[in-house]
C-alpha cells in the first residue's frame, strides 16, 4: 500500500518559509521544496494561511516559484478562495495540482467548484459545514454526499476528489477519532472511486511537541486499514514517510491486528512495536489517553 | 454492560476510630446487585478559615454564630450536625483576597485540627504557590494527625506531593474537568512516589444548572475506564467539592418568591440534587455546606447501600 504524502512544511506559519513568503524571497521556499521532495513528498502543500490582503498575488507567485524548480504536484492551501483561483490560473499544469480545499460553505462551493472543474485539478472535499465540524460518521456521510454531488454535477469526477473526514485531537477523546475511521470504512460505498486525505497532525494537537510523531504515525497506520489515499504530513519524519510508502508493513500489521481486536502480547514486542501498540490502543480508546501514555 | 474487572483503591483519612475509608468499589456506583460497593460514600462539612462575606441567608442562619471562630465552627458541625469529616477551606490566604500570611493561616488550621477528632481535609485557596507555602506550614504544626492536603495541581504537585509523602498524608489531585489530565496527574504523583491509595481525585465540578452534566460525564468516563478497562491510574476515589459551587449560584441567593419558591428549600434542594447526581457518577467524598442537604444526602446513601 502506498499513501501519497502531501508535504506540509511550506507554510506561512513556519519560521523559514513564512518570512520568505512575506518578502517574496524564493530561496528558502525552493530549498525546502527540494528537501521535501527528497524526503518523499508526493505533493507540496503551499499553505499561505488566510492571506486576506495579498493572497491573489502570493499564491500565483509561490506556484510559479515551485513549478520552476520541481515536477512535484502542488497543493494550494488557503482559506482565501480568490487566491486559490489565481493560483490555479497561474499554474502551468493545473491538472496535476490539488485545490486545498472546498468545504460545505455555499459561497465557497459556488466560487471554487467551477474553477476546479475547469482546471481539471484534484480537489480536497473538506467535511466542514456551516455549523462547523461533523459530530459523527453519519453526519460525515451526509456532508460527503452533498459536497461530492455538487462537484460531480459541475463535471469533477470522483477520481479527482479527495474527501477529508477531518482528524480530531485525541485530547478531545477517542470517540471522535474512531468516528472518523468508521466513516473512512463507509467512504467507498458512498462515493465509489473517490480518494481521501487527512490533516494527520490534527490528531496530536495539544500534545507536547516531542510526542506528537507517535500519535501521527499510529493514526496514519490506522487510516491505512481503510485505504487512505493521501495525508498531509511532516516529511521530515522519515519513519512516517516509510510507513506511508509501504516500507514498514510489520508495524502497520500490528496496528491493524489491534484494530481487529487481535492484540499481540506486549511482552513479545520490540520497543518500536510497543510505541505503535500503546498509541493505537489510546487512539482507539482501549486505554484512556494521558501525556505519559508511552511510559505505561 | 460487561462485568467490572477493576476496583477502586481505598483511601483512609484521619486517625483512630474516627478515621474514614472511602473507595473500594468493585462495581458501578450503587450497583450493589452486581458487585461489592466497598465503603459507603462520605460527606465532609465545609468550614471557612475566615468569616464568609457572600454566603446567602440559609447558610448564614446556621453558622453566623461561629463565623469568626473556625475551631468552634468545626465543633458545631461535629456536635450539632454529626459531621463525619471537616473540610477547612483556607480562603483567607488568597493573594487576590485577604491574602492572610501562610503562618497565620496555619495557626488557625492547627486550632481547627486540634478542636475536633474527625478527619480533616485542608483545602487551599487555589493559588498554587500560596497553597504550597500554606500547606507546608500547616504540616509542621499538625504533625502526626493524618489530614488530607489539597488541591494539588500540575503546578505544585511536586512540592506538595513530597510533603504529603513525608507525613503519609492523602492528597487531593485537582484537574479541570478532563479525563486525560486527571489520569496524567495521578501518573505524575505516582512517579513521584505517592501511592494511588493516598490520592483523592478532584475532577472539578459544576453545580446543577452550572455544568453538572459535563462533570457527570467526565466522572462517568473515568469510573468506567477504571472498572471496565481496569485502568489502575484512574482507579482512585473521587472527592467532590460541591457546596461552594452550589451556594455561589444566583438561585441560592435570590429571596423567596411565589415563582421560584422558598429560598432555603431551593438552596438545600440544589445542593442535595447536585450531591446525589454526582454520587451516581462515582463521588465518594462529598464536601457540602447546608446541614439539611447533608442529612438528605446521607439518607439517600443509607437507603441505597
Amino acid at each position: 500500500m502506498y499513501v501519497q504524502c502531501i508535504a506540509e512544511s511550506i507554510n506561512i506559519m513556519g519560521t523559514r518559509t513564512g518570512n520568505a513568503m512575506r518578502q517574496r524571497d524564493p530561496g528558502p521556499i525552493v530549498e525546502m521544496a527540494h528537501e521535501e521532495v527528497a524526503d518523499g513528498g508526493d505533493f507540496l502543500d503551499l499553505n499561505i494561511g488566510p492571506a486576506r490582503k495579498d493572497g491573489t498575488d502570493l499564491m500565483p507567485w509561490i506556484v510559479k516559484v515551485t513549478e520552476a524548480v520541481t515536477d512535484c504536484p502542488l497543493s494550494m492551501d488557503t482559506t482565501n478562495a480568490d487566491a486559490l483561483i489565481a493560483g490555479m490560473q497561474a499554474a502551468k499544469n493545473p491538472e496535476r495540482h490539488l485545490m486545498n480545499s472546498i468545504s460545505l460553505q455555499p459561497e465557497r462551493m459556488k466560487k471554487l467548484i467551477p474553477v476546479a472543474a475547469e482546471a481539471g485539478c484534484y480537489v480536497v472535499a473538506l467535511l466542514w459545514g456551516v455549523d462547523g465540524m461533523p459530530r459523527d460518521s453519519n453526519e460525515r456521510a451526509a456532508m460527503t454526499v452533498e459536497l461530492c454531488m455538487a462537484m460531480n454535477e459541475a463535471g469533477i469526477p470522483n477520481e479527482k476528489i479527495l474527501v477529508d473526514p477531518i482528524a480530531t485531537p485525541i485530547t478531545l477523546g477517542s470517540d471522535q477519532v474512531m468516528s472518523g475511521l468508521e466513516f473512512m470504512a463507509m467512504l467507498p460505498e458512498i462515493v465509489p472511486g473517490a480518494k481521501s486525505t487527512v490533516g494527520l497532525s490534527n490528531v496530536s494537537n495539544g500534545v507536547s511537541t516531542e510526542k506528537r510523531h507517535y500519535l501521527n504515525r499510529a493514526y496514519l497506520a490506522m487510516l491505512m486499514k481503510y485505504g487512505i489515499w493521501s495525508a498531509i504530513v511532516d516529511t521530515y519524519d522519515h519513519e512516517l514517510i516509510e510507513l506511508a510508502h509501504g516500507e514498514r508493513p510489520e508495524l502497520v500489521k500490528i496496528v491493524h491486528d489491534i484494530m481487529d481486536d487481535n492484540d499481540p502480547d506486549p511482552d513479545s514486542l520490540s520497543p518500536k512495536e510497543l510505541e505503535y501498540y500503546k498509541t493505537t490502543r489510546v487512539l482507539m480508546g482501549k486505554t484512556v489517553f494521558s501525556e505519559s501514555w508511552l511510559e505505561l | 454492560m460487561e462485568p467490572s474487572a477493576g476496583s477502586i483503591a481505598e483511601c483512609v483519612i484521619g486517625d483512630g476510630d474516627k478515621a474514614i475509608t472511602v473507595g473500594g468499589e468493585k462495581t458501578l456506583p450503587f450497583h450493589v446487585f452486581e458487585g461489592d460497593m466497598g465503603n459507603a460514600p462520605r460527606i465532609a462539612f465545609e468550614v471557612l478559615d475566615s468569616a464568609p462575606e457572600e454566603w446567602p441567608e440559609p447558610l448564614v442562619k446556621h453558622y453566623s454564630d461561629v463565623f469568626n471562630d473556625p475551631a468552634a465552627w468545626a465543633q458545631k458541625c461535629v456536635k450539632e450536625f454529626n459531621a463525619k469529616a471537616i473540610c477547612l477551606s483556607l480562603v483567607s490566604t488568597d493573594p487576590n483576597g485577604a491574602n492572610v500570611s501562610s503562618a497565620d493561616a496555619a495557626k488557625v488550621a492547627q486550632k481547627v485540627v486540634e478542636a475536633v477528632d474527625v478527619p480533616i481535609i485542608l483545602w487551599g485557596c487555589g493559588n498554587a504557590d500560596k497553597d504550597t507555602e500554606t500547606l507546608r506550614e500547616v504540616t509542621g504544626l499538625v504533625g502526626t494527625r493524618k489530614v488530607a492536603l489539597g488541591p494539588l495541581t500540575d503546578a505544585n504537585y511536586r512540592t506538595l506531593g513530597a510533603t504529603a509523602m513525608a507525613f503519609q498524608y492523602p492528597v487531593v489531585a485537582s484537574t479541570p474537568i478532563d479525563v486525560n489530565l486527571a489520569k496524567q496527574l495521578n501518573i505524575l504523583l505516582e512517579n513521584l512516589g505517592v501511592s494511588l491509595d493516598h490520592i483523592l481525585m478532584d475532577p472539578s465540578i459544576g453545580a446543577v444548572g452550572y455544568g453538572l452534566e459535563y462533570t457527570y460525564s467526565v466522572m462517568e468516563r473515568i469510573r468506567l475506564a477504571a472498572l471496565t478497562q481496569n485502568d489502575d491510574k484512574l482507579s482512585v476515589p473521587f472527592i467532590v467539592n460541591l457546596g461552594r459551587e452550589v451556594w455561589k449560584a444566583k438561585e441560592t441567593k435570590q429571596p423567596s418568591d411565589g415563582m421560584i419558591g422558598d429560598q432555603e428549600r431551593r438552596g438545600v434542594l440544589m445542593e442535595a440534587v447536585t450531591a446525589s447526581s454526582l454520587l451516581f457518577a462515582g463521588g465518594e467524598l462529598m464536601i457540602m455546606r447546608h446541614p439539611k442537604a447533608v442529612s438528605m444526602t446521607e439518607a439517600l446513601i443509607e437507603g441505597l447501600m
